[in-house]
């Protein structure tokens, strides 16, 4: 019995992309970090990229596909840094879902990677913070840390939008995306 | 390498961020059980509610005469009182919820408020 499963190459576009968000995301985690929760998301340059060459669908299987397939080779799958990793892609997903598609509505407000990074980051750091809260460490003296966690956010939102540019601007034009 | 130039949408999505900051910084960096406010007795009955950020002088009247209270950036104290051992005044500026200076003689209290003070009770 020889079954071969159909791939677009929307699949294999998304396979690859996932590949080099978990190679940068594995790297990433080795280095050390001043404060927990803080990371300069040199790995989310790969999710901003997708997005602004690819659209919204296929960045959202980069991101969410980095964050399983990385805290499995981590070792961290389903441990507390797993599920603050993953509140924290799906905020940022979805607040980049929303910005994609008011970019889209509004052309003449179309956002930049300046802009996704931002908000990606910021959205990033506020879902695993509530996550962090609700869940892990219900103290209110959590909350104190909280506006400087977003600046820092914010910071490294604006540093991964740069990239991101930087990116984009060397890359060739891409391929239409097969329908 | 392009400049440094934002979009219209980068403008309005870091607006948003900045004021998102603002918000934040204002919501969850009042100081905490740091009393914002305070409140003078007189006669054990409510005289005044002070704002502790808003820097006044006040000739608060009881029966003896008038007790000088001094409101300054998130602190007040008793100046000066018309007693004799001036106790209120030797208990320096108050800042913490849940702090109180009392002129037992000229029957004048300060005492700050907090939602959630630094202190339960105070004994003398």
């Amino acid at each position: 019995m020889n079954q071969t499963l159909q791939t677009t190459r929307d699949d294999h576009l998304i396979a690859g992309f996932a590949a080099l968000a978990i190679t940068i995301h594995i790297a990433e985690s080795a280095l050390p970090s001043p404060l927990p929760g803080i990371k300069p998301g040199l790995a989310n340059v790969v999710t901003l990229m997708v997005l602004c060459r690819y659209g919204w669908q296929m960045a959202a299987w980069v991101a969410l596909l980095r964050v399983l397939v990385g805290s499995i080779l981590i070792g961290t799958f389903l441990s507390p840094t797993f599920f603050l990793s993953a509140a924290g892609a799906l905020a940022s997903v979805g607040v980049l879902g929303l910005l994609f598609a008011f970019s889209r509505g509004f052309p003449r407000w179309a956002v930049s990677p300046l802009g996704f990074g931002v908000a990606a980051a910021l959205a990033h750091m506020s879902g695993q913070f509530w996550l962090a809260y609700v869940v892990f460490v219900p103290h209110s003296g959590l909350l104190a840390l909280y506006p400087l966690l977003m600046t820092l956010a914010a910071v490294l939102g604006v540093v991964s939008g740069l990239l991101t540019r930087t990116v984009l601007g060397r890359l060739k034009k891409p391929l239409p995306s097969t329908p | 390498m392009m400049g440094f130039k934002l979009s219209r949408g980068d403008g309005l999505v870091w607006l948003l961020a900045a004021t998102l900051l603002a918000g934040l910084y204002t919501a969850f960096w009042q100081a905490d059980g740091h009393g914002a406010e305070a409140v003078v007795l007189v006669n054990g009955k409510r005289w005044a509610r002070l704002d502790l950020f808003h820097n006044q002088d006040l000739e608060v009247p009881g029966p003896l005469g008038h007790s000088h209270i001094q409101v300054r950036d998130g602190q007040a104290r008793f100046v000066d009182s018309p007693c004799p051992n001036k106790l209120c005044v030797h208990t320096g500026w108050l800042s913490q919820g849940g702090e109180v200076a009392i002129c037992l003689p000229n029957k004048v209290s300060l005492q700050i408020l907090a939602s959630d003070p630094r202190f339960d009770a105070i004994n003398f």
